[in-house]
């Protein structure tokens, strides 16, 4: 149905701008577009008055240009020619020619036997003159000209070119090698096929950085207009090789735990819920690794890590996407020191794989990540940023609130004095102090360590120190990136500490009315609203002894980011999240 | 890639969300529900209370009852026995009714009871850190060499492991195997030789268990018996096993002697899960960890997988494929045909499905591009659970830009032969298709695969002149006929692409044992496939078919705009007749698609069938670590009394 309706109805228009479009290059002679096709700038022209307003290509332009190239497509198979091939074979990449060809002086030409090439890509540019045409060709690599002269091309492909091939389809193109006079450097072209045929304008350059929506929403587009964008989805794949490479090299065993799960747990957060119709049941889309990853310490392996996706039933931020990816690993009689040393190898080696040194910038910082990094307790920072010493506090809560609140009153704002006010723990205030105080300001890489307990339910107690827990998290340019523990192995305590996590998180579901201290704040009662379960399974896998451990977890996005100096999660999601839109 | 067609079990009702309705509730409704509960809570608990007056059966969790009712069976009688005549308060054998879990819980008690007082006097029972000095494999590697008897004092070595089995010859000399990294090694704990005095010796390993982690720090040597051992001078619990681990019985002298690797498995080679020391399936998937300790070739299976994704992934990434990452959750699930899993995303108010393929991203990172793209990653699909099928499986999908499906074909046979050299040393590998009391197949790898062209073929091995026309109703009439004649049942709707799915199980698959290319598929069955460039009404795609069990699906991509969006309207038309494994519509795909997919060659493959084979496993649930499983249904409190009065 669909089909029929694109392939018939615009047929109207198609007459009309191919009429214009000829004319149009008739008196000027030369077309000259760069990223958009000539079709479309003439349907632009015509829409010309809401060209600012409205984006590249509205629907109009759009199925007018459709139009246009669906004649193109028959006329092709009418004579003969499939608009859609089925295969290319290159012998080059346009950086392998750039490459090879470097010394090729200005107006030479390389034609021996071994100088015939084949290559293949978009064409993104492209200037017609009387008998002689200049394309772009855009692939993987890189880019590289394509000089089409009449007298070379065989039998009518040079009228072909013109009339048939638009910007954006997908060309192949034998030749051999030629430097312009102007020091390009180009495929001087015998013979060449158009393998796609592209029925919609390329968006110009301008509009593809501008539509934020719309460059997520159609990843393709950004990538084609803006070939930064593809380098950074390059980059993201170098990251998680070179953690990967990392970690491996130290003999870790990558293993793949559940998605789906009975019991989300091993964090503190809302899960997604989804239902398996042949089991009967509810199933909970996992909140983390950890818990499964910890039964594989039970089972003998002694180094294990797993980099998957999580999903959090959470908002939308600059900082958050619903699905993530992390690495955590675990590893056998180590502690939580020996992670931080983990977590800086992990870090500088992919900052050397991607940028190849270690001082790098991060809108507009320099972050550098030179080893060894500042290792500072939380005490010891919310102390040094607040002046308030909360190892002479003690276990009093009201009288650590209120020391809080005289000492540091004027620089609060209701929000964060209501926050401080519900906190149920001084350990909870102090992180919370923690968060506004000290978190924005970790801008040069920081291991935060030694965390309160109550905020830490999977982590060993401290060896010297009530009441606090062997943990860190890295924090990089104000952000959580990594977070490890000496990981907590007695089931007792595990199991007290788990109860008392689904207590409190009960207490607050029934009450249900202020912000709390927890992670996450949001207004909303909602917040609270899903079920926490005890993962007795796991208590279970405990009470059979896992060996002394610690483990760690990186968010891989937030890395991709620093590295790749990107603002948004967004723009290292290939796909990400986004709102209905309207 | 798309599943194949294979009329998996089907279930009338839809998914319904239940976060919505849960959206739905007024704040009185939740208070009301929540009294509701606590109502409930209280109940339980009153029940709680009135079975933990029976006597000594406190604290009990049903669901370790059921673990220790099914490992109980795996327990010597001469070890029950020996631990009853040490309770004095028990001189009376219980009835053996109650037996298997009163008495694992007895061990479990006193195991707590041993803690708690460690715990009492200051003791911590689990240390933070134990600096290990080399591996247990890595100490076979070092002095595996060492003469008999001979003992090097002056060098000390700290390890660290399980403890799997532990002897006494007296109060003063206890022997361990202690396994750790896939190895074991003896532990000759001698009362002369350790910091302790012999009265602390002594009560200290009484309270060693079989199932603790612990760390030992002493000298290497052999026993005269040419045993490598370790000979402690301290000797540290690190962690304790609290339950009574399951163990094998009475074998005899099991170790043969000497020390080892255990890991004796190698990929490509038949193993046998009846004679593991843990038997019980249940168990083995439940608690892996168990299967794990207790079954030291299951660890390879898991090495295995791990090293044959690791090859997948060295393979691509020499021919320059990019590794990226698609979501997992999507508005609309593509790519393929079957049922999606439903979530709801609470904040945008959003309904997702879990992706069923990444065929669809993938193929738009091409458009964008990127020429040559994988994912490995997990899909999931809402089915039932078989010897094939877990609701989330994994995948490698890959696409490249200006191939077709025969470069494809090449490309899987140098992959596949690739890797099943380099895991099991040659091309032949040894499975039990036919179950573990029948000899084992032999399938080989060796490239070239043999190739067989659906149709033709199908039309030659059933005698069958099929219509030329495969979208004509001419077609699926005679189709039917030929199944009605055949006598292969196609349960309905029998679509054209049902029923021939159905033959081609019946004729082709069946004969492809070794590694077989089924090609040529029709366009009916295969709408994300391109036509063929020679012959009409067919698609260039294959299926890689080994062990008569699907293993890749390939072709050279259609992206033509106009002829995708035709063939969505084709599979419309099977969904509105019935078939809900037609797939649906993707527009921003077929927009992508209208900004230029280069000639694409696109390929999956199942990793966990892959899996399957090279470890001879014939249930899927032996290469997932956490397979999905039914709900263990817990006996009710009232149960429990029940069966004890």
């Amino acid at each position: 149905m669909e089909a029929l309706k694109v392939s018939s109805q615009p047929f109207r228009h198609l007459i009309r701008f191919a009429t214009s479009s000829t004319s149009a290059a008739r008196r000027t002679r030369v077309v000259l577009v760069r990223c958009s096709s000539s079709s479309s700038s003439t349907a632009t022209a015509t829409a010309g008055r809401n060209r600012r307003s409205s984006s590249s290509s509205s629907t109009s332009d759009k199925d007018a240009v459709r139009a246009i190239r669906l004649g193109k497509v028959e006329e092709l198979r009418s004579k003969g020619l499939e608009p859609y091939a089925y295969k290319w074979d290159r012998t080059h990449s346009a950086n392998q020619l750039q490459d090879m060809y470097r010394h090729l002086g200005n107006g030479e030409e390389s034609n021996s036997e071994s100088d015939h090439v084949s290559i293949a890509g978009r064409i993104v540019a492209r200037r017609a003159f009387g008998k002689l045409a200049f394309l772009t060709l855009r692939d993987d690599s890189g880019t590289i000209q394509l000089y089409c002269e009449k007298e070379r091309l065989v039998n009518d492909q040079f009228d072909q070119l013109k009339s048939l091939v638009d910007i954006g389809d997908i060309l192949g193109a034998r030749g051999s090698i030629k430097r312009t006079e102007k020091g390009e450097l180009s495929v001087y072209v015998t013979s060449f096929a158009i393998l796609t045929k592209s029925l919609l304008p390329l968006p110009d350059k301008y509009h593809g950085l501008t539509d934020v929506d719309k460059r997520y929403r159609q990843r393709y587009v950004d990538m084609i207009a803006n070939p930064e964008v593809a380098d950074i989805f390059r980059k993201r794949a170098k990251i998680v090789s070179e953690i990967r490479k990392t970690v491996e090299s130290l003999g870790f065993i990558e293993v793949e735990t559940p998605v789906l799960q009975g019991a989300a747990g091993g964090a503190e957060a809302r899960p997604f819920v989804t239902y398996h119709n042949s089991l009967g049941r509810d199933l909970y889309l996992r909140i983390a690794t950890e818990l499964h990853l910890k039964r594989m310490l039970v089972g003998g392996f002694e180094k294990v890590y797993e980099i998957g996706r999580i999903f959090r039933n959470e908002g939308l931020s600059t900082r958050h996407n619903p699905e993530f990816t992390t690495i955590e690993m675990y590893e056998a009689y180590s502690d939580y020191q020996s992670m931080m040393n983990m977590a800086e190898e992990i870090v500088t080696r992919c900052a050397l794989a991607v940028h190849g040194k270690l001082s790098i910038d991060y809108q507009g910082v320099e972050i550098r990540l030179e080893r060894p990094w500042r290792r500072e307790t939380m005490h010891n920072l919310v102390k040094e940023a607040t002046g308030i010493d909360f190892h002479g506090l003690g276990n009093d809560l009201q009288a650590a609130k209120e020391v809080t609140l005289r000492d540091l009153g004027i620089d609060l704002d209701n929000k964060d004095k209501s926050s401080i006010e519900a906190c149920p723990s001084v350990g909870q205030l102090l992180n919370e102090l923690f968060e506004i105080f000290v978190e924005p300001k970790l801008l040069q890489p920081t291991f935060v360590l030694d965390y309160p307990i109550e905020i830490s339910p999977l982590a060993k107690p401290h060896r010297r120190h009530a009441g606090l827990t062997e943990r860190f998290e890295l924090f990089i340019c104000g952000r959580e990136l990594g977070n490890a523990f000496s990981e907590l192995t007695d089931p007792m305590d595990q199991r007290g500490r788990l109860e008392e996590q689904v207590r409190q998180h009960n207490e607050k579901k029934a009450a249900a009315t202020e912000t709390n201290c927890a992670e996450e704040k949001t207004n909303e009662n909602e917040d609270n609203s899903y079920e926490v379960t005890l993962d007795d399974d796991f208590l279970t896998a405990l009470e059979y002894g896992m060996p002394p451990a610690s483990g760690m977890g990186i968010g891989i996005d937030r890395l991709v980011m620093l590295l790749t100096n990107s603002a948004s999660i967004r723009d290292v999601i290939a796909f990400p999240v986004l709102k209905i839109q309207q | 890639m798309e599943g194949s067609v294979d009329g998996k079990a089907k279930v009338s009702n839809a998914a319904t969300d239940s976060s919505t309705s849960e959206e739905t509730l007024s704040k009185n409704a939740r208070k009301k529900e929540l009294k509701n509960k606590q109502k409930e809570e209280e109940r339980r608990l009153k029940e709680e209370e009135k079975a933990k007056k029976i006597p000594r059966v406190r604290n009990l969790q049903p669901l370790m009852m059921k673990i220790w009712t099914q490992q109980y069976k795996s327990i010597p009688d001469q070890y029950k026995l020996s631990f009853f005549s040490g309770h004095l308060y028990y001189n009376v054998k219980p009835p053996a009714f109650i037996l298997p879990w009163f008495f694992l819980q007895q061990y479990y008690e006193n195991r707590l009871k041993y803690l708690a007082a460690q715990k009492a006097t200051g003791g911590e029972p689990y240390p933070h850190k134990f600096p290990v000095s080399m591996s247990v494999v890595e100490y076979i590697d070092k002095y595996g060499g060492l003469n008999n008897g001979e003992h090097l004092e002056d060098v000390t070595v700290n390890l660290a492991g399980r403890i799997m089995s532990k002897r006494s010859s007296s109060s003063k000399l206890f022997f361990y195997d202690l396994h750790g990294t896939g190895a074991k090694v003896q532990v000759m704990a001698d009362a002369s030789k350790s910091d302790m005095n012999e009265a602390e010796f002594s009560s200290f390993h009484s309270n060693v268990k079989r199932g603790d982690i612990v760390g030992v720090k002493g000298f290497p040597g052999k026993t005269k018996r040419g045993e490598l051992s370790i000979f402690p001078k301290s000797f540290i619990v690190l962690s304790h096993c609290l339950h009574m681990m399951p163990r094998q019985k009475a074998k005899g002298a099991s170790d043969d002697g000497h020390l080892k690797k255990l890991e004796e498995w190698v990929p490509g080679s038949v193993r046998n899960p009846e004679t593991y020391v843990l038997k019980d399936q249940e168990t083995r998937y439940r608690q892996r960890y168990l299967d794990l300790m207790l079954n030291t070739e299951v660890r390879l299976i898991f090495k295995t997988r791990a090293r044959i994704i690791s090859y997948v992934r060295s393979f691509l990434d020499n021919l320059d494929f990019l590794e990226v990452e698609t979501p997992m959750m999507n508005m609309i699930a593509g790519g393929a045909a079957a049922r999606p899993f439903v979530t709801h995303h609470n904040e945008l108010n959003m309904r997702l499905f879990m992706r069923i393929a990444p065929e669809l991203y993938l193929k738009q990172l091409v458009v964008g591009e990127l020429g040559r793209v994988y994912e490995i990653g997990k899909q999931f699909r809402n089915e039932g659970i078989d010897l094939t099928h877990n609701p989330e499986f994994t995948t490698c999908e890959f696409y490249m830009a200006f191939a077709d499906y025969y470069d494809l074909m090449e490309l899987t046979e140098k992959m596949l032969s690739g890797m099943v050299k380099e895991l099991t040393g040659g091309y032949k590998i040894k499975y039990h298709a036919n179950g573990l009391d029948k000899d084992p197949i032999e399938i080989d790898f060796t490239p070239p695969f043999r190739r067989i062209d659906m149709i033709e073929e199908l039309e030659k091995m059933a005698n069958l002149n099929i219509p030329k026309d495969l979208s004509s109703d001419e077609a699926n009439k005679y189709l039917k006929d030929a199944c009605m004649k055949l006598e292969i049942k196609c349960p309905p709707p029998e679509t054209t692409a049902r029923l021939l799915d159905k033959l081609v199980g019946h004729f082709l698959e069946e004969t492809c044992v070794n590694p077989t290319y089924i090609i040529n598929h029709p366009e009916i069955m295969s709408p994300l496939a391109k036509w063929h460039r020679n012959k009409p009404g067919l698609t260039e795609r294959f299926e890689l078919f080994i062990n008569k069990h699907e293993l890749c699906n390939a072709y050279t991509e259609l992206n033509d705009p106009v002829v995708q969006r035709q063939r969505f309207a084709e599979q419309l038309k099977d969904r509105q007749s019935g078939d809900d494994e037609a797939m649906a519509l993707d527009e921003t795909f077929c927009m992508a698609l209208e900004y230029g997919l280069p000639p694409t060659g696109g390929w999956g493959m199942g990793i966990d069938r892959l899996t399957m084979l090279l470890t001879d496993s014939q249930n899927i649930k032996e290469v997932l670590l956490f397979p999905a499983m039914k709900p263990q249904d817990e006996p009710s409190a009232k149960e429990l009394s029940a069966m004890l009065n």
